[in-house]
């Protein structure tokens, strides 16, 4: 097993400036570090993720898993593994089946199943691949959410991004490698786009925040300064440091780093507003997103700015969809039918980025990944009209990035509460998506603490099946 | 490999039974033993199942799972973690079948889905007739350690006693530290020159920031950086002017901060922990009176036990135990056993890192892969830790704060309020009684229009199940009330959601008419932005407030958010009463009971001569009078802490971590690797906390001296003797200066565990003050990371330093000292604005909101012990000193700050004053030239401010050389 040797990261620590990759500096060395992590003896096809968060917990049998026997049944009480209760009191419990208020069509080709929660997306089934038997850890909202994003419900670990950065570093140099679009400041919060004990440079960069307004990254520009003064106050500083190098009469290797980092600061400040103004969009585009409507307007940007970050060649896009409360966006606990609010605010933005990224021959070479930390039950919370945590089984989908489209993989039982087959655990996507992305996810370690650490701590296993 | 050698033993054997059949088959009469049908049966229906359904995770050449291999007739028989998989002859007995019935919810394999079933009952009739299975294991399967044995802890240098190093060279030639003696050594050693002294100016700089933190100040710079300081006598009274300052404290004080991961709040929901900045102040003060670390020690681990008569001493050991409460923990875990191991092993985690420099962790789920520390010794100190209490459980578990013991007359003064509140609370409840006495139907009806807040009268409740209406007893909202009629327990709920709330902070009552019939255990479930809350309400005695009122407490709702509140009747004792719901928004100033009193039914009622004026009067009164002493009550002083368990008790081991997976029970100890030629031992009904600490503290514990001697090297010299600082394992780095770290443990020892006397001694060396240069090639090819200290190791200002230094310039720095600067008002730390211009030190550590600075910066992570920060050099750091609005402010404040110095006519004299106030030197040739044309384009205050924060973004600013 190969790990950096502690000066060896250090000296990568210290002199590799910006957001540059710690894998691209270990190929200039004779053996490169990182030389096992490419799968197969060749270099991976797909370049990078985006990661299309819902908050909250979208209920499965709501969405892409159609349960007809709820319908049959509903309010019916039946025993079930309530994970809450499970973890509360070790016992199972009575529950009341609650049918969804949505009813299912039939998509595409392969005739998925789709509620009328998603008839955008849901033109896309084709080209989605769906897993309905996903299972987690964590039946609250934070530690669920930081597993879903660092693969531990409380330790504190690098998040799948910082891996993923640190793993192949960024294709454009002058950009963060590793960007969460409007994240939450809640549950778990920063962790979630953490490096953890991973280098700082491999974070992820905030952009925006969950509760709205711009969609801008801290500190990248300042307003109160002309361009003009920006530039001769620069040219100045670098003047100083320059002759302040000079001066020092030695040679260092991070002194140079933070003059270099000057510059790319400098090329950051221009390159990334580019990219974030949408406003170059044309109208049409703007429009297919969503856009033009207060509705979808909030996350059809975080969408639009995800396939421009996409094309600059950031490594990792999250967008989020989300807030900050305690009981986020998704987390119909009393309220099922708020689920259509949420639905109506991301479905156009979603299946626009699908729409785009395949015109633009970029869905081949990128994931795009959508879930949330956990399912919900199938049966109501209390006597409401919710539902509650479901850890047990969920679903999630992929499209693009070598997964085989219009394909579905695993089942939950026939209400839809557990899976009976084709079980993904978290951390079987995990190492799935690290798969595609050329990431062994045994070897992507990091030294830390005497030991070598991995996202997928000592569990994960790809799945194969859900591979063209 | 092993699969395929399996098989090829399978074809064998499979030939062999159909050598048996053909013999058979030849009319001779052969029988098939027993022994050979079972063989058979194995190789036709069992060797192929197990290969292709188990043994991609139970084979040798996997992780084997849960511990278990089935690749051979070894491996299910010792059986993994949860002991043998298989009792033949037995399948019900059986895990490895009763897994493979997928009857258990917790126990089902393969995990892709139930087996075909002619599959499991193969299984079934194999294990029932015996199990026979003639396959050997290719290597032993006994559970190997992979890693150093207890008994091999000695090999490792780190677990050997302290050795007495001889001074070589010391004493007899000229006055030698003993430091550079050491130092001298390993240089001689590898034929390394070192260089010489840095000069009078890089030193003071170099001590100020070292020793405080913060940059010298101009005048004392002016003192001390002429070319006497050469001079011992000059150099060495500013080393101790400077470890008297009060700053020192705050400086080392933040250097342990980082260790035992310091926080004023919690990441998840951000809780905020008002009390942790006491632990602070504990520490600055211990390092500002050279508080022996031993005794610091103690105090951390089990200051709560210790005693002391004086007040300052009792209130600085019962702080220091916030040490043990200040982790990060995730509070809303729903299963709880799972969240007080987790909780154990936060402590035991920083602990180990922070005195012993081991990764205790690392043994909780399996004996430590590399360092002799077996899962035995981890429940070992679990069980001490778990025989205290470190949270109050609750949906959300809540940490423990106390009470602050304080001078007799304040104890007094506190005393008396609580006692006031109990006669307050007797005299109210005896006034509701009087007043609540028989009244008019239409006199005991509360119109819901004249009720404060949001009310949801039971009319507009949701009701599930049979409810019946009344207004037979008491005094009631709207038009009556509801009952259960007491039947059909667990059927029927109500709930009360109200049609709008505007988002914020509501205290939350329930109106019941109360009596004997009632339940006395009836479940109200308040869903909140936090979560459920579950309150029980005694329902046969008066509702406290008004007569009518029970309050189920403060709650926040948000926008979209849940907010309502349901009434059952599971297994309710008497009659459930629902009369209505009310949401009391809490204002500045909202004290409900007054102004609502006015519009009182009771008020009204005084026709009937019933109720009496004064009554009421004094009712409102009383409570308001209630209100002001809680809110004095509530003001006493309070620490964060754990507290002793009743009945401590050992821990039993975790098997594979699984906190439900329960092995042998470990009796309660500390690390058997380190061997103090004594036994401490745990006195019968205490917990073992203080017998750790003493432990810990141990003369002959060979780690704690070392690992923490090594920190205070770092602090002061960049790097550790041991590199891997918070590492003393087998895979940390051995020491570079083996004799030195011992000679400074001795040191540290024999000083009484003197921090202040070792960081003089470190700092009055050669080796601390030798100048930075550029390698010979020699060097560069024996020694490129300056390991042997032949050269000054390369300092840059932390983010601390960084921002009290821009502080310093602008003027603004406040160096008042203590305290805290956590506002009341706030409920979480989510963007948190720090606005004061107290020493970093100060401001408080919000997980979710660092102070300006401090994220781009690399501030140690406040969720872990961190022995070495990070030291990055990003462009996001050069965005921030470009960009951010914090830094231009200071540039503004320092740019009116020069500019009433009326050094307008003379440029060149400002540059020379900035740059002396800054970087404490002169300008170069080339900086005064290029600041004087960059001055010069534009003359103003605009441009002078970019000026500064150009200083402030140069490099000289932030390395030190």
């Amino acid at each position: 097993m190969t790990s950096f040797q502690p000066n060896r990261r250090s000296v990568l620590t210290q002199s590799a400036c910006g957001f540059g990759s710690l894998a691209a500096a270990a190929m200039m060395s004779p053996r490169s570090s990182l030389g096992n992590t490419v799968i197969e003896g060749k270099t991976a096809k797909v370049k990078r993720i985006i990661f299309l968060f819902m908050q909250g917990g979208v209920s499965q049998v709501d969405s892409f898993d159609y349960k007809p026997i709820l319908a049959k049944h509903d309010g019916q009480t039946m025993p079930f593994d309530d994970a809450r209760q499970l973890a509360k009191t070790g016992k199972r419990t009575e529950h009341r089946l609650m049918k969804s208020p949505w009813s299912f069509k039939q998509y595409g080709e392969c005739g998925r199943w789709v509620s009328e929660l998603f008839p955008e997306t849901a033109r896309h089934v084709d080209d989605l691949c769906f897993l309905h038997g996903m299972h987690t850890e964590g039946v609250a909202h934070g530690p669920a959410t930081l597993f879903l994003h660092c693969g531990s419900t409380n330790f504190v670990r690098p998040s799948f991004g910082s891996w993923v950065f640190y793993g192949l570093g960024t294709e454009n140099s002058d950009l963060p490698g590793f960007v969460s679009i409007a994240p939450s400041i809640g549950n778990g919060g920063p962790r979630n786009y953490g490096s953890a004990f991973l280098p700082p440079k491999f974070q992820g960069t905030r952009i925006g925040s969950a509760d709205g307004g711009d969609l801008a990254i801290d500190s990248l520009i300042r307003t109160d300064v002309s361009i003009e003064h920006r530039r001769e106050q620069f040219d100045f500083l670098q003047s100083l440091n320059q002759s302040q190098i000079l001066r020092r009469q030695t040679t260092d290797t991070e002194l140079e780093a933070a003059l270099q980092s000057y510059d790319l600061a400098w090329r950051m400040q221009k390159v990334a507003p580019e990219v974030i103004d949408l406003t170059t969009e044309s109208a049409e585009t703007q429009s297919m997103y969503g856009l033009d409507d207060p509705v979808t307007r909030n996350y059809g940007q975080r969408c639009l700015l995800a396939r421009r970050m996409c094309e600059a060649g950031v490594r990792f896009i999250q967008v989020n969809y989300g807030d900050n409360s305690a009981n986020p966006a998704w987390d119909q606990h009393s309220n099922l039918p708020k689920h259509a609010d949420h639905a109506r605010a991301v479905d156009k933005p979603i299946a626009a980025l699908l729409h785009d990224l395949k015109q633009r021959g970029l869905l081949d070479d990128t994931i795009v990944w959508w879930g949330s930390e956990f399912g919900r039950t199938p049966y109501a919370q209390q006597n409401g009209t919710g539902r509650d945590h479901n850890p047990v089984g969920f679903t999630v989908w992929v499209a693009g990035g070598g997964f085989k489209p219009g394909y579905a993989h695993g089942e939950l039982d026939e209400f839809g509460f557990r899976g009976i087959r084709g079980r993904v655990h978290m951390h079987d996507l995990h190492a799935t998506l690290l798969h595609q992305l050329g990431l062994d996810h045994k070897e992507l370690t990091f030294e830390h603490a005497g030991r070598n650490f991995r996202l997928t701590d000592v569990y994960g296993q790809v799945v194969r099946e859900i591979l063209s | 490999m092993q699969v395929r050698s399996a098989n090829l033993i399978a074809v064998f054997l499979l030939l062999a039974a159909w050598l048996v059949d053909a013999r058979a088959a030849d009319g001779l009469p052969v029988e098939k033993s027993s022994e050979q049908v079972k063989f058979e049966f194995f190789e036709a229906r069992i060797r192929p199942a197990l290969i292709e359904h188990c043994f991609e995770c139970h084979a040798s050449d996997t992780e084997a799972s849960g511990g278990l291999l089935l690749d051979s007739k070894s491996g299910w028989v010792v059986g993994g973690d949860s002991g043998a998989a298989i009792s033949p002859g037995d399948p019900q007995t059986s895990l490895l079948y009763e897994a493979l019935t997928y009857n258990k919810p917790d126990l089902q394999m393969p995990p892709d889905g139930k087996l075909p079933v002619e599959v499991v009952d193969a299984f079934r009739q194999w294990i029932a007739d015996g199990a026979l299975d003639p396959r050997e294991a290719d290597s032993p399967v006994e559970r190997q350690q992979v890693g150093m044995r207890v008994e091999e802890a000695q090999n490792h240098w780190a677990y050997r006693k302290l050795q007495s190093p001889a001074i070589a060279n010391g004493g007899d030639t000229k006055n030698v530290a003993p430091i550079d003696d050491f130092v001298q050594r390993k240089l001689d050693e590898q034929g390394l020159p070192a260089s010489d002294t840095a000069d009078s100016r890089t030193l003071v700089r170099r001590l100020y920031f070292d020793l405080t933190g913060l940059p010298p100040s101009s005048e004392l710079e002016r003192d001390c950086a002429k070319p006497e300081l050469s001079d011992e006598n000059a150099y060495e009274e500013l080393v101790d002017r400077l470890l008297d300052s009060p700053r020192f404290g705050e400086r080392f004080a933040r250097n342990w901060m980082d260790v035992v991961r310091y926080g004023d709040s919690i990441t998840l929901r951000g809780f905020v922990l008002r009390e942790a900045w006491r632990y602070r102040d504990y520490l600055i003060q211990a390092y500002n009176e050279d508080r022996a670390f031993d005794k610091m020690i103690r105090e951390q681990i089990a200051g709560d036990l210790l005693h002391s008569d004086d007040l300052h001493e009792r209130q600085m050991q019962l702080v220091a135990t916030a040490f043990l409460a200040i982790g990060n923990t995730n509070l809303e875990q729903q299963d709880k056993s799972q969240l007080e191991m987790d909780y154990v092993d936060e402590q035991l985690e920083v602990i180990g890192r922070a005195f012993l420099g081991q990764t205790i962790g690392c043994a909780r789920c399996h004996d430590h892969k590399f360092d002799p520390i077996p899962t035995s010794d981890y429940y070992a100190l679990a069980g001490v830790l778990r025989s205290s209490v470190a949270l109050e459980h609750e949906n959300v578990s809540k940490w423990i704060e106390q009470p602050l013991p304080l001078a007799e007359d304040e104890e007094e003064r506190y005393e008396s309020l609580r006692s006031q509140i109990v006669s307050i609370d007797e005299r109210i409840a005896t006034l509701d009684r009087i007043a609540n006495k028989k009244l008019a139907k239409n006199v005991r009806a509360i119109p819901v229009e004249e009720l404060a807040g949001v009310v949801v009268d039971s009319r507009q409740a949701k009701l599930v199940g049979k409810w019946m209406e009344s207004q037979h007893v008491g005094r009631f909202v709207g038009d009556g009330y509801f009952h259960d009629e007491n039947a059909e327990k667990g059927a029927k709920t109500a709930t009360f959601e109200p049609a709008e709330l505007t988002p914020g902070q509501y205290r939350v009552r329930l109106a019941y008419a109360a009596g004997e019939n009632r339940a006395s255990n009836t479940k109200v479930r308040i869903f909140s932005a936090d979560g459920e809350t579950l309150v029980q309400v005694d329902q046969r005695i008066q509702p406290p407030e008004e007569a009518v009122w029970v309050s189920l407490g403060e709650f926040r709702f948000e926008k979209d958010g849940q907010a309502f509140v349901l009434v059952t009747n599971d297994d309710s004792d008497g009659h459930v009463i629902v009369d209505a719901i009310q949401f009391l928004p809490i204002g500045k100033d909202t004290i409900p009971v007054p102004n609502q009193l006015n519009s009182d039914p009771i008020k009204a009622g005084l026709a009937q001569k019933e109720v009496d004026q004064e009554v009421v009067n004094e009712l409102a009164s009383l409570r308001f009078v209630r209100n002001e002493v809680e809110k004095d009550l509530s003001a006493r002083p309070r620490y964060m802490t754990i507290v002793e368990n009743d009945s401590p008790s050992d821990c039993a081991i975790r098997v594979r971590g699984d906190v439900h997976n329960t092995g042998d029970v470990v009796p309660r100890g500390f690390l058997s690797a380190v061997d103090l030629g004594t036994q401490i031992k745990i006195p019968e009904g205490s917990s073992g906390r203080l017998e750790l600490a003493q432990w810990l503290n141990h003369p002959s514990n060979p780690l704690t001296a070392r690992v923490y001697a090594n920190r205070i090297w770092y602090w002061l010299m960049g790097q550790g003797l041991v590199s891997t600082v918070n590492q003393f394992g087998t895979t940390g780095t051995p020491p570079s200066h083996p004799e030195l770290l011992d000679w400074l443990a001795n040191e540290l020892i024999q000083s009484g565990w003197s921090t202040k006397h070792l960081v003089r001694t470190i700092v009055m060396s050669d080796a601390y003050k030798r100048r930075i240069t550029n390698p010979t090639d020699d060097q560069q090819r024996l020694d490129p990371t300056n390991r042997f200290y032949w050269r000054g190791h390369s300092r840059r200002l932390t983010a601390e330093s960084l921002r009290d230094s821009m502080l310093v310039v602008s003027g603004e720095l406040d160096l008042e000292v203590g305290g805290s600067l956590i506002p009341t008002s706030i409920k979480d730390d989510f963007n948190f604005k720090h606005v004061s211009t107290r020493r970093s030190i100060y401001q408080p550590v919000f997980r979710n909101s660092l102070p300006e600075l401090f994220d781009a910066f690399d501030f140690a992570d406040a969720s872990i012990s961190v022995g070495e920060r990070s030291r990055s050099t990003v462009s996001s750091q050069a965005l921030v000193l470009l960009n951010h609005p914090w830094v231009s402010q200071r540039a503004r404040a320092a740019a009116k700050r020069y500019q009433g110095l009326e050094l307008s006519g003379d440029p060149q004299g400002l540059i020379h004053r900035i740059f002396g106030d800054c970087l404490h030197r002169e300008p170069t040739e080339t900086e005064t030239a290029e600041s004087l044309r960059y001055l010069s384009q534009s003359p103003d205050e605009d441009r002078l401010e970019l000026f500064i924060q150009s200083i402030f973004a140069s490099l000289d600013f932030r390395y030190l050389d």
